[in-house]
């Protein structure tokens, strides 16, 4: 195979391309210098044609396109054949992707390793100059271009006609106006609108039921008596209103606790001592109940720890402490917990007295 | 004292054999024999101390004061005599009932090694029966919450419905801090959810109801004994046999954390390697 | 009329013919054919992000044939027993048909989002090493700020996608972006509610989520991207110093067809890797999240790794808040800071990077030199700097999953990592720096003194010496005439010279032919300068 160690600079003379005595390679490196390359080093890997090293390379080569067609032609079999509807338990529709993933995976492997190999391997060496002629264009040109925009300008004439100038700004912005209309008005919602803004109140609002305390119930709607959560124990709870538990009511889910008798005293006390009146006699006995959404970024915080009645929140780790109306200890969280004020009905279930005293959710600029 | 002192001996002599790697506790029959000795001196020295509760409770059936004398040796030191507990080092039992036995020494984290964050699971120290002969006499103490006899996971040919409820009921109840993948997770300070992929139905059970540690009770107003079965059922057939469909490896389930170390563990190393391979030199 | 002769082995030519009469395509077809490429392997981290987004691409257009973006409830009636009879969104109904219906779905989706993982991975590893070689300096500015703006824009395309499912964990997610958006001052709530429809999470989220991850972001970036290789490809890729190499050049091999074959090569390799990891790693198991219910969360809630950074600044911000008292109050949230704040900082600050430095350095030339790392140390520094700064942040992202499989403290996690975010940036600059200065010195003791040959001599005065290998030529004493440094790769061992045969055959170290250079001290034959600059 030809080795050219060929001292070609810039500035060599052209090859007339229409010789006929001229190899293909020949009209080749005339194409390159046209485009300034140079073809420093290009030399094949192997001694000789047919050399036992090139026959071995070509052979991995080959091997590497088989292995990918077989493996590929194994996931269309795979694929066709093998089992895949979701079965419970320890089956063989569990390693319906595995199989898919290694056969189509390694087989594709295979083939780009083949394409590479015989790049690598196969091919000459070669190493190439290129000059970059990265130059900016000439003081003149920049000139011409400058001066053809300009005239573009004076063409138009705005500058001279000042009353044009005043009527593109009067006529065209409304325009713009208008294109984006459609899409800001159209997005727009009122946060702060109705009776019942939404970002004040949730579903606990007796608004909601018809002017009547709303009933805490359980995620199916069934209402809650006392005795339903031990000691020690928590329940989300739901405002008992239609799709009281459904995403409609997001910021509703609250966490009802039962407290120890003594904790539930030291709760009671701290209640009873806010300084904002807020949380005053919301709980109903050894009961007290918290918005179950996070001050902080929204997240149900609802890792409850009963010995030391804290709540936990698994997105940012923010920590309140129950027995102190849900004051938070730790964390990003900046405001506590919203307490629900408890009480229960003639029938004996837990109601809501009225709404949050405090907003549920996130903390926004305008809230109160 | 009298029919069942032998009992209380053979009990005894589990109890000092308690230290011994459990291998050996279960070649009984010739140890027993070898240390009767050591039996005779403990029913001796039984004698000698105030046996004032045996005889305060003699309603106590057979089991439980096996269990008693079990209880005497290995858990009286923090969780005082009668259960009443210590000041300072362990609760009362009083009403805890057997739920509570069955997790914490069913589990290995009762008897505790030292006082820490939570009690760390364990190579439980007693064998299932004699785990049910504490529970029996932790439960006729002072009664509390028992984990019911029969199958705790529902048959879910017969009831198909039970394992869609038990993950209903998982994610409302238990993700918060098990995880939706049941893996587990931290707590404040320390402290954690364990995992759920190892827990027996009678475990997760007697969990539910006792509330270990900082666990929540769920009592069976709040989680009716149907509904705990489905979540046992749920978390048995699903969390715990069923193989992720989604391939060889499950990355723990833990979501995107592991899911991340992924890309960069195996995708980039295996690419970088390739692209170092593309361009060096042959 | 003449019957014309057909020559089918004219056609091509005839063919050609007809396309160049029409396009005028022969010439820059010929340019495109010979233009030529450096080869190093750190230039091929970029195709990675490359092939990633086309199989992005292809998987996602398969699975958008079969997903339902859609808020209305349904009870879902699949295969999955665990959920059936459950009530859920349209679209995770879809979703979990797709994973269990479809044959082959799972294994789509699977690759859809660890291709899309590599996309922002690739973009990370190959924006680093832009960075610490200094191939963003002029004139490749505008192309730096194309590539950070692609890693933003990768960035809202994850989430948007991630969203998609409406799995428990997307609706965790949304939540806490609802919870963003509502902390900027004066206009959350109003953004919130335009972008929600209303109250969170409303009834159009997912379908706007859809357009904008199927439609509106990839067109962006498919246009970025053109732009970003259109961009290379015009101004030439740089290449790092070395015989031969200028300013003014580009050496390496011709596009094709070596060059090609290597990309279509790694184009399979890389859709390979896609496919095994899809096939191996369970990603995404939404039939465990359940639908996303308001009132359930999960243990280890965590975004993907590439949004991971901001939810872990989130973390680590301490509770401060800004009351603002007049009338009935108004309040900055802390979230308001790391979250919308840092993450525009973050992605601003690097866009300004390269006319910072080279105002700094009053650097006006132009480069297509590649800098080794170490001989701008400064820039070492602030790239470490701000590495060390991301990955803490990213860690804190995690912090509970660390928390609870290493058996610390989870709260102790959260204050290493606010001590860390402050301590450790500054560390990794002045470490860094250091070791910059001190592998630059290295290189210049060796080009002045030569190699350590490990020879210890014993001088007639009993001074023990060791004999040093100059790498050039010596003077009349035998002392070697320090060499100027050529901003490459400086040969410290023998082996490198020639003296033994490199320890690694082939993989990492390409096995080179040893130089014939005499090997004695005493001798200390000129070298050729080029053996300086020798290796890859």
């Amino acid at each position: 195979m030809t080795a050219v160690h060929h001292a070609g600079e810039a500035g060599t003379p052209p090859t007339d391309v229409n010789d006929p005595h001229l190899t293909r390679f020949d009209i080749v490196k005339e194409g390159l210098r046209r485009d300034d390359i140079e073809i420093v080093t290009y030399e094949s890997q192997f001694h000789g044609q047919n050399s036992k090293a090139e026959k071995r390379v070509v052979r991995n080569i080959s091997l590497l396109f088989a292995i990918a067609g077989l493996l590929t032609l194994a996931f269309l079999v795979f694929y066709i054949i093998w089992p895949w509807q979701f079965e419970l338990g320890h089956t063989m529709s569990d390693y319906y992707t595995p199989i898919l993933g290694i056969t189509l995976g390694l087989g594709l492997l295979a083939l780009g390793f083949g394409i590479l190999a015989w790049a690598k391997k196969l091919l000459p060496h070669e190493l190439s100059i290129q000059q970059r002629h990265g130059d900016p264009s000439s003081d003149e040109d920049r000139l011409i271009t400058g001066q053809t925009m300009m005239y573009v300008a004076d063409e138009l004439g705005v500058q001279r006609r000042p009353l044009l100038k005043g009527a593109i700004a009067l006529g065209l912005a409304p325009v713009g106006l208008a294109a984006a209309a459609p899409l800001v008005g159209g997005l727009i919602e009122d946060p702060h609108k109705g009776d019942l803004p939404m970002m004040y109140t949730t579903g606990f609002n007796p608004e909601h039921n018809g002017g009547k305390p709303v009933r805490l119930t359980r995620e199916d709607g069934s209402p809650i008596r006392p005795e339903d959560v031990s000691t020690g124990g928590q329940m989300t709870v739901f405002p008992g209103i239609p799709h009281g538990a459904t995403n409609h009511w997001a910021d509703s889910p609250t966490l009802l606790i039962h407290l120890r008798a003594d904790d539930a005293a030291e709760t009671r006390k701290n209640a009873d001592a806010d300084k904002n009146g807020r949380n005053r006699g919301s709980m109903w006995g050894n009961y007290v109940a918290y918005s179950k959404i996070c001050t902080h970024a929204g997240c149900p915080a609802s890792l409850y720890e009963q010995q030391t009645n804290r709540l936990l929140c698994p997105c940012h780790q923010s920590q309140f402490l129950i027995t102190d109306n849900a004051q938070p200890v730790f964390g990003p969280a900046t405001r506590r917990l919203p307490m629900l004020p408890l009480t229960v009905d003639e029938e004996g279930f837990f109601v809501a007295a009225s709404d949050f005293k405090d907003t549920v959710g996130p903390d926004f600029w305008e809230r109160p | 004292m009298t029919s069942d002192t032998p009992a209380r001996r053979r009990a005894r002599v589990f109890s000092r054999r308690r230290g011994a790697p459990s291998r050996a506790r279960r070649r009984l029959g010739a140890a027993v024999r070898m240390i009767a000795a050591l039996a005779l001196a403990g029913g001796v020295y039984t004698a000698f101390t105030p046996g004032a509760f045996a005889e305060d409770n003699v309603q106590l059936s057979a089991a439980a004061l096996e269990g008693k004398s079990l209880y005497d040796t290995s858990c009286i030191s923090c969780h005082g005599r009668d259960g009443q507990g210590v000041e300072d080092r362990g609760p009362s039992l009083i009403g805890v009932g057997s739920a509570s036995v069955e997790f914490q020494v069913g589990t290995g984290r009762m008897p505790m090694t030292r006082q820490e964050a939570q009690a760390e699971e364990k190579k439980p120290q007693f064998n299932e029966d004699q785990t049910k002969q504490l529970g029996q006499y932790v439960q006729e103490l002072g009664g509390g919450p028992q984990v019911p006899d029969g199958p705790l996971v529902d048959d879910i040919e017969a009831k198909p419905e039970s394992l869609a409820r038990g993950g209903e009921l998982f994610r409302i109840n238990c993700t918060s801090c098990h995880g939706f993948g049941g893996g587990g997770g931290a707590l404040s300070s320390g402290k954690f959810a364990p995992s759920l992929h190892d827990p027996t139905p009678d475990q997760i059970y007697a969990a539910m109801l006792s509330g270990p540690q900082n666990m929540p009770v769920f009592g069976d107003n709040q989680l009716s004994p149907d509904e705990k079965r489905s979540i046992i059922t749920y978390i048995q057939l699903q969390l715990q046999e069923d193989k992720d469909p989604g391939g060889l490896f499950n990355l723990g389930r833990y979501g995107p954390s592991t899911e991340g170390v992924a890309i960069f563990l195996v995708g980039i190393v295996l690419l970088v390697f390739t692209s170092l391979w593309i361009a060096g030199k042959s | 009329m003449k019957r014309r002769k057909v020559d089918l082995a004219d056609a091509p030519v005839t063919f050609a013919k007809g396309v160049d009469d029409r396009f005028q395509a022969a010439t820059p077809l010929r340019g495109l054919l010979n233009k030529v490429f450096p080869d190093h392997w750190s230039f091929l981290i970029g195709e990675i992000a490359l092939f990633s987004f086309i199989i992005l691409l292809l998987t996602g257009t398969f699975l958008t044939l079969f997903f339902d973006p859609s808020m209305k409830e349904v009870a879902y009636d699949g295969s999955y027993p665990a959920l059936r009879g459950t009530m859920m969104s349209a679209a995770f109904e879809s979703s979990l048909n797709l994973s269990f219906e479809v044959r082959g779905g799972l294994f789509m989706r699977q690759m859809h989002h660890w291709a899309a993982l590599l996309f922002m991975a690739s973009i990370v590893v190959h924006m680093a090493r832009v960075f610490f070689t200094g191939a963003f300096r002029k004139p490749r500015e505008i192309n730096w700020v194309i590539g950070v703006l692609l890693f933003l824009l990768g960035f809202f395309a994850g989430f948007t996608g991630y969203s998609l499912p409406d799995d428990g964990l997307s609706g965790t997610g949304l939540r806490i972006a609802s919870a963003i958006m509502l902390t900027i001052p004066v206009i959350g709530t109003w953004l919130s509610a335009a972008v929600f429809g209303g109250e969170f999470p409303g009834e159009f989220i997912i379908g706007r989520f859809y357009i904008a991850h199927v439609l509106i972001i990839p067109g962006i970036l498919l246009a970025l991207i053109a732009a970003h290789l259109g961009i290379v490809f015009k101004q030439k890729h740089t290449q790092w110093p070395g015989p031969m190499r200028t300013n003014e050049n580009v050496v390496g091999e011709r596009m094709f067809p070596r060059y090609a074959m290597k990309q279509g090569g790694f184009f399979m390799a890389v859709f390979g890797v896609v496919a095994l990891m899809a096939g191996l790693f369970q990603i995404n198991p939404i039939w465990l999240f359940g639908p996303y219910r308001a009132s359930e969360v999960s243990s280890a809630s965590q975004p993907d790794f590439y949004v991971m950074f901001m939810d872990g600044l989130v973390r680590l911000m301490p509770n401060w808040q800004i009351y603002i008292p007049i009338g009935n109050g108004y309040s900055i949230p802390p979230m308001f800071w790391p979250a919308v704040v840092g993450l525009g900082a973050l992605f601003t600050l690097p866009m300004a990077y390269p006319w910072l430095e080279a105002r700094k350095l009053k650097d006006k030339r132009i480069h297509h030199l590649l800098e080794r790392p170490r001989d701008n140390p400064e820039r070492v520094g602030i790239g470490m700097m701000a590495f060390s700064f991301w990955f803490i942040a990213t860690i804190s992202g995690a912090n509970d999953v660390i928390a609870d499989k290493f058996h610390i403290s989870l709260n102790a996690m959260t204050w290493a990592g606010r001590i860390g975010l402050v301590l450790i940036p500054p560390l990794a600059y002045y470490i860094s720096v250091r070791i910059c200065l001190g592998l630059q010195q290295h290189d210049r003791q060796v080009l002045a003194h030569g190699v350590e040959t490990g020879i210890i001599k014993r001088l007639p005065n009993g001074q023990f010496v060791e004999v040093h290998q100059p790498l050039g030529p010596v003077d009349e004493h035998g002392h070697p005439i320090p060499l100027e440094y050529a901003g490459w790769v400086v040969p410290k061992k023998m082996n490198r010279l020639g003296a033994l045969a490199p320890a690694v055959k082939g993989f990492f170290y390409p096995v080179e032919k040893p130089a014939e250079i005499p090997v004695s001290p005493a001798v200390g034959g000129p070298v050729k300068k080029e053996e300086i600059k020798s290796g890859r």
